[in-house]
């Protein structure tokens, strides 16, 4: 196929691979999902994610109930009873629409994971590049940095952080961050995670500078900066889109796990990891609050990983080869990896 | 071990076992092996512990000078001589105590317990800056004491041959036996070292001590041979305990303990119950197994006085109408009883009233009649259910009154220690509980409404010179029927002041398995469930 | 070979180093953390404050207090604030539990990542290859905490199945001590076979093309000692890597599945140290995992450098 681009290839590959396609539109479908919150919450459950109604009754098939029970007990899911109110049930003693919670903590759940993937992907760019071009001190010290926070870890840094940042908010200079502020867990879980990606990345500018390509630049005159954006980057950007995609997997687990050890999203902002936390407290007898943020969660992170595979099947057409050789006929149909 | 011994150790133990077990399970009602469950592992030296569960668990093995009755409810709140003979005898300007430790009294150990044991005791617990050791600071020369850690202290007078203590304080405290009931002030050997020694635990005057301890684990207790040998007669009105030996394990698992209990695999769980089993196991058990318990507590929200909207007397009055007890008692499955004042029900002094009885309606009237200007309020909670859920549902209250609320969640563990600092900012308003140290109303008013406990306890910020006189003055008091009209009216006064507000009493239960007799289960309000009220069926 | 090992111990050292400054940093620096208070208690009082400044030097000047505790963590004298016990002696009585708990963990998700992995190569693009691919991306995608409160409610509450948690030392009951472990194990477990079921599966296609695999195939050996002998060998050297590795940086998911399970372990500890803001076991814990981390770490890059001399005279590209 001569003439046509590695990107346009790749997304013909893309294309063929039905389960990752099949999986990315899960994912979309998740999302517009999430996004429908506030059409939800306004036009059919008439109640915000934060509303209590603890002392309120809601009328089911004509006979009027009470949403929370004098023993605390949370009505169970009403599905279309109500006209839509508690459709999931209540979310426990405070009486709060579960669907509604669901829906806008989901909102919270992706824009961590994905803008803390963001910030993650991109400081590892900008150290994996600066180390494996500069090479030198600036290698040194960098790698050391990150060999640092890789040696901490992880979850107890997470943690430690998350508990250190919560109760007194974060100082940058002038900028000050609340410790309830949504960008405290973005922040940390996109810090975290970045030298498990920026290590790889040095790895491969290392391999990539001893290229042709880099030394006919090198010869031109173009300089570091130059050659980093216009030469190293554009190679490192399969790679890098692969990353962003597990990162974000990754980095929705690590927030649903913080935030249910209430290190993470902090009331009133809900996620998934949130309700996780509340539900657990009444999983006996309530067992739906636990279950259904979960098994959401569960099936976006999924989602998101076999999509990743198939990018980076998409990408990285040797794979893909290799597969058909080995299976006997070649199968155009998609593979899950 | 080689074959043959192996085989006769083996008998041995299995006849031991048969023998242990027939003994709990077949109906004898004196003795067997008490299975409980605790869901924390408390510190097992009695000058460092502050916790409930660890007043449970040391009520019957280390004795102070005196103790606490024995007995359920408002009888439960006396204080009775332990390893004294007698009440002390009080000078007529309330600064002397004298009184004679009982002739004959053991420690587990063997060794005997000497009148100069009680001043190396409240020694060690200003050397290990126990929490307790506030309470022995009026004691002459207790103050540079704690300074210095040095040369002891010159208020406490003992005589080893004649048993008696006199102590003299720098100024009258009527609280003062209260305090010398708690155990901070357990009497141990001089010589204790002052560190934690709850891995391996000081001997005891009580009735049952503790033998073997697996630090966060568990731990077990068997009948002091001291006890029977010598302080059970010398101290008759102090149950000896019906169980011989009493085996704790730390489950942090709530429900498993619950399942434990129904099984009969446990006798017995301290905790309370998970939120999601309470109306499950009440419904269920009450009366054969399960019984609510009513210990001594506030639960309130506190508003700062110090600072708009809350410096506004009406303001306060309208969130005290707003706040409703009924929303609440949901929010803890029915386990908390309403109250609107400050002093719980079985303490001495309470009498009933209710200034203001829920009204939503006439909250919005007095707030509107206030008409603060600044409606930005931040509310504190901590992050523990159901506590962060009366927190939230306070916010939500203060927004449909028309307050803008800003909700803050602090983590448990440092929650208090926020609140109460004052470089904190917008402390507004917030969530919190009051456990007396005591059974005794100035372990309410003091800590809570005293102008010294700004930026400590007293987390209104509350300062009204008149108050402090008056809560000064009845803490010098012994308690008397005067005294308890008096500080009736303080409950009064302060409600008028409106600097809280309570809402309810969280209740605890008893929980125990069928082969227990729960009527014969005694809950102390003070120490909890009385380990020497257990008996088998 | 030897002045690599010399050098990257150093870097160890230096590293080590760092962290436990990065974390006496994190807990003294920030907002809200008076430790004297902390300790005081909730119903403190200036004296009280005042006094446990003066016993554990608050008032000192930080490096000052950085040197002392690190001096104590190493000579095995640090007390925590909040319970005065002595943490080195609690981190080694922990040891036992969390080891059980990792070690058995690491058992079973290597022998069933390596098992799917094989099972998944040698029948790639078939139906058993696409079945274990789901189960294992299922496995990387769950959260562990909800599978563990999933399985705790359902297999031990519901079921009674299982016991909910707790530990028995393995002296004391072989039987009884793999019970109570075994829902942990599977916990920690489904992640990693997940995880290593693809890299093996990947590195062994990727074997599968080399030279010796023709040659091993023309030499006229079956196809399953093909298999066995040469590609998965081959291929484990990833799986090696990544598990000393992971191996290293499991601290950071035990303390979610002790805490679950009721396991006195390491993670415990280091779970409520941070809850209590308590800084010498949390220094102590994280200096523990770190030197773990960094040493498998190590290990892995001498073993590296040991296979392979390019690395070892260039610079290293780990």
């Amino acid at each position: 196929m001569a003439g046509r681009s590695p990107w346009y290839l790749a997304y013909r590959r893309l294309r063929r691979n039905r389960v990752a396609l099949g999986f990315g539109v899960l994912f979309a479908l998740i999302v517009a999902f999430v996004l429908a919150a506030p059409l939800w919450a306004n036009g059919v459950a008439d109640t915000g994610p934060n509303a209590t109604h603890t002392l309120e009754r809601v009328e089911v098939d004509g006979e009027s109930r009470e949403v929370v029970n004098r023993e605390g007990k949370p009505v169970g899911p009403l599905w279309f009873g109500a006209g839509g109110k508690f459709f999931l049930g209540a979310d426990g003693r405070l009486g709060r629409d579960e669907m509604v919670r669901l829906m806008y903590g989901g909102r919270t759940s992706l824009f961590v994971g994905v803008v803390a993937s963001l910030i993650t992907v991109l400081l590892a760019t900008v150290l994996g590049l600066l180390a494996g071009y500069r090479r030198g001190w600036v290698d040194t010290l960098i790698s050391r940095a990150l060999d640092v926070v890789w040696a901490f870890p992880v979850t107890l840094l997470a943690i430690a952080l998350g508990l250190a940042l919560a109760t007194g908010g974060l100082q940058i200079g002038p900028l000050h961050l609340s410790g309830d502020s949504i960008w405290v867990p973005i922040l940390i879980i996109g810090v975290v995670y970045t030298p498990y990606v920026a290590r790889p990345v040095r790895g491969e500018v290392l391999a990539l500078r001893e290229r042709e390509f880099v030394e006919a630049a090198v010869a031109q005159g173009a300089g570091s900066i130059r050659v980093m954006v216009r030469e190293l980057l554009p190679n490192l950007a399969s790679t890098l889109i692969v990353f962003f995609a597990i990162s974000v997997a990754n980095s929705m687990l690590l927030e649903s796990l913080l935030s249910f050890l209430g290190v993470g999203v902090q009331p009133p902002n809900t996620s998934w990891g949130t309700m996780i936390a509340g539900g657990f407290e009444l999983i006996t007898s309530s067992p739906q609050l636990t279950v259904v943020p979960g098994v959401l969660l569960l099936l976006t992170v999924l989602a998101v990983n076999v999509f990743a595979d198939g990018l980076r099947d998409a990408l990285d057409p040797r794979a893909k080869l290799r597969l058909e050789a080995h299976a006997g006929a070649p199968e155009p149909e998609g593979h899950a990896v | 071990m080689r074959k043959p011994q192996a085989a006769l150790v083996l008998a041995l133990l299995t006849i031991v076992a048969i023998g242990v077990s027939s003994c709990g399970g077949s109906g004898g009602k004196e003795g067997g092996t008490l299975h409980g469950t605790y869901a924390s592992f408390p510190e097992l030296d009695p000058t460092i512990n502050f916790t409930a569960e660890g007043l449970t668990a040391m009520y019957n093995t280390y004795l102070p000078l005196y103790t606490y009755a024995h007995a359920d409810g408002q009888a439960g709140t006396e204080v009775v001589p332990a390893l004294a003979e007698d009440l002390p005898k009080i000078s007529k300007d309330g600064k002397t105590y004298t009184l004679t430790l009982r002739n004959g009294l053991e420690y587990s150990d063997g060794t005997p317990v000497k009148a100069s044991d009680f001043p190396a005791s409240i020694e060690r617990a200003f050397k290990l800056n126990s929490y307790g050791s506030s309470f022995y600071a009026a004691i002459v020369g207790a103050e540079k004491f704690a300074e210095t850690k040095s040369g002891g202290i010159p208020g406490i007078e003992a005589d080893d041959k004649s048993g008696e203590i006199v102590i003299h304080l720098t100024k009258p405290r009527g609280t003062f036996v209260n305090e010398l009931a708690l155990l901070y002030a357990t009497v141990l050997p001089a010589g204790t070292p002052a560190k934690n020694l709850t891995d391996n635990p000081p001997p005891a005057t009580g009735p049952y001590a503790i033998t073997k301890v697996e630090r966060g684990r568990a731990w077990s207790y068997e009948r002091n041979p001291a006890w029977e040998k010598t302080n059970g007669e010398l101290m008759p009105d102090l149950p000896s305990g019906h169980v011989d030996k009493i085996e704790i394990d730390v489950v942090r698992n709530k429900a498993t303990s619950v399942n434990e209990v129904e099984r009969g695999k446990s006798d017995w769980m301290q905790s309370i119950l998970p939120a999601d089993l309470y109306s499950k196991v009440k419904g269920k058990y009450e009366g054969t197994q399960f019984r609510v318990e009513y210990p001594l507590n506030t639960y309130f929200f506190w508003m700062n006085v110090s600072r708009p909207p809350f410096d506004d007397l009406k303001v306060r009055e309208a969130v005290n109408y707003a706040v409703d007890s009924a929303a609440l008692e949901r929010i803890y499955s029915g386990a908390l009883v309403a109250t609107h004042q400050i002093l719980p029900e079985g303490m001495p002094a309470y009498q009933a009233f209710d200034l203001y009885p829920h009204d939503m309606a006439k909250a919005r009237t007095v707030l509107e009649e206030a008409n603060p200007s600044d409606r930005e309020v931040t509310v504190w909670t901590d992050n523990e259910s159901p506590n962060d859920e009366a927190g939230a549902y306070y916010a939500d209250a203060l927004e449909k009154l028309g307050f803008d609320v800003t909700l803050k969640t602090i983590n448990a563990d440092v929650y208090f220690q926020t609140i109460s600092n004052p470089e904190t900012a917008d402390l507004d308003t917030g969530w919190a509980n009051w456990f007396p140290d005591y059974p005794h109303p100035n372990a309410y008013f003091q800590p809570n409404f005293a102008a010294e406990n700004i930026g400590y306890t007293n987390l209104s910020h509350i300062d009204e010179p008149k108050l402090d006189a008056k809560i000064a003055k009845l803490g010098e008091e012994q308690l008397g029927p005067q005294q308890e009209d008096e500080y009736a009216e303080m409950d009064r006064e302060v409600m008028e002041m409106a600097p809280w507000a309570p809402y309810g009493t969280n209740t605890v239960s008893t929980f125990v398995s069928s082969e227990i007799d729960l009527d014969k289960v005694i809950f102390n309000p003070t120490f909890g469930q009385d380990l020497t009220s257990f008996q088998f069926k | 070979m030897a002045r690599f090992a010399v050098r990257r111990l150093l870097g160890m050292a230096a590293v080590l180093f760092a962290v436990s400054v990065l974390v006496f940093v994190i807990f003294n620096v920030v907002p809200n953390a008076d430790p004297a208070r902390q300790l005081a208690g909730r119903s403190a009082n200036p004296q009280l404050v005042a006094s446990i400044t003066d016993e554990w030097g608050f008032d000192e000047p930080l490096p000052r207090q950085y040197l002392t505790m690190m001096g104590n963590i190493f000579s095995g004298k640090v007390v925590s604030y909040e319970t005065r016990e002595n943490v080195d002696e609690r981190i080694v009585e922990g040891i036992p539990e969390t080891f059980s708990l990792c070690i058995g963990a690491a058992v079973i998700w290597l022998f069933f990542g390596i098992l799917f992995g094989y099972l998944s190569a040698v029948r790639a693009g078939g139906w058993l290859d696409r079945a274990l691919t789901v189960v294992a991306v299922t496995g990387i995608s769950i959260p562990v905490f909800w599978l563990a409160a999933i399985l705790l409610n359902y297999l031990t509450y519901k079921l009674e199945l299982l016991p909910s948690g707790g530990y028995v030392p393995l002296s004391e009951n072989p039987l009884e001590w793999a019970r109570h472990l075994i829902l942990p194990w599977v916990t920690l477990a489904v992640v990693y076979v997940g995880f290593y079921s693809r890299v093996l599966r990947s590195s062994m296609l990727d074997a599968m093309d080399e030279d010796y695999v023709r040659t091993a195939r023309a030499k006229g050996l079956s196809e399953r000692r093909v298999m066995t002998r040469h590609v998965l060998r081959n291929s484990l050297v990833p799986i090696v890597t990544l598990f000393g590795l992971d191996f290293g940086a499991l601290l950071g998911g035990v303390i979610v599945v002790e805490g679950i399970f009721n396991i006195n372990g390491i993670g415990q500890y280091a779970y409520e140290s941070l809850l209590n803001l308590d800084l010498p076991p949390i220094m102590a814990i994280t200096l523990f995992g770190a030197f773990f981390i960094v040493l498998f770490n190590s290990l892995v890059d001498i073993a590296y450098a040991y296979l392979d001399p390019r690395v070892r005279l260039g610079e290293s590209a780990s």
